[in-house]
């Protein structure tokens, strides 16, 4: 039997708000140029590994691991973290999945931010599978 | 008012915390490397009243940053910031900057209005 996962959203709303009320006007600039890390960052990263260059990994993973848990994402913050991780101790071997990981979920985290600064609701879910 | 240096290589970190503290009322300037920053100084340390800096960054680090500033502008308030990095907490990171001697220390991720109010604390503290 197929079995709809469950949608878990990845973005903190809470610090999004907090954020949304400490900047006022400046909110919806501000948070495009955190949506551009984390629509950009996972893709050098990618490219990094590619070219075995684990100390571009650690710091292009160090910079979003940053973005991310400044927003609330973080789960993808995590993810980062680990990938840092990896690229500071210089062993790759494991890091093609998160890398993978990390892209899936930097098109999910950018479309609920999305949502969040278009004042939008979510449509739920978004990426079903198994219809 | 104050005149505020931001040195982060990450863009949203310095345009977030340009609004924030512009929000404040204070005037800013943001550069995204240590070396530019120092360059700025070296030039003309008066238009600065504070500092605030990234730890983690290529090229400089903001511990050589410090590190060279104060040697050579020892008056200037600083406050360092860090999320961790390289295999150093965030705790250990911020301590290390605060023996370099920084004045305060944010986290990463920050909270805006504690931001806020560490500026100010460190805006009224005489520089020694």
């Amino acid at each position: 039997m197929n079995t709809v996962p469950e949608y878990r959203e990845l973005t903190d709303l809470q610090k999004l708000n907090e954020m949304k009320q400490e900047l006022e006007a400046g909110f919806s600039t501000v948070l495009r140029h955190y949506q551009a890390g984390i629509l950009h960052r996972p893709e050098r990263i990618r490219q990094a590994l590619e070219e075995q260059d684990a100390e571009r990994v650690a710091m292009e993973s160090h910079s979003l691991k940053s973005v991310c848990r400044q927003v609330g994402l973080m789960p993808m913050g995590e993810l980062a973290a680990q990938l840092e991780t990896m690229g500071a101790s210089g062993c790759l071997d494991q890091a093609e999945p998160l890398i993978e990981q990390l892209i899936a979920s930097s098109v999910q985290g950018n479309h609920e931010l999305n949502h969040f600064c278009n004042g939008t609701t979510l449509p739920r879910p978004f990426f079903e599978k198994g219809d | 008012m104050a005149r505020i240096l931001i040195i982060d290589d990450d863009e949203p970190f310095r345009v977030h915390l340009g609004v924030l503290l512009r929000n404040a009322g204070h005037m800013v300037l943001e550069v995204e490397c240590a070396i530019h920053a120092l360059d700025k100084i070296t030039l003309d340390p008066s238009p600065f009243d504070l500092l605030i800096t990234d730890i983690f960054m290529p090229q400089m680090d903001g511990f050589e940053l410090l590190s060279t500033l104060l040697r050579h502008h020892p008056r200037i308030r600083v406050i360092a910031m860090s999320g961790g990095g390289t295999g150093m907490t965030p705790h250990l990171a911020l301590n290390v900057a605060r023996k370099l001697g920084a004045d305060a220390l944010i986290s990463k991720p920050f909270q805006p209005g504690e931001v806020i109010r560490m500026v100010e604390r460190a805006l009224q503290t005489t520089p020694t």
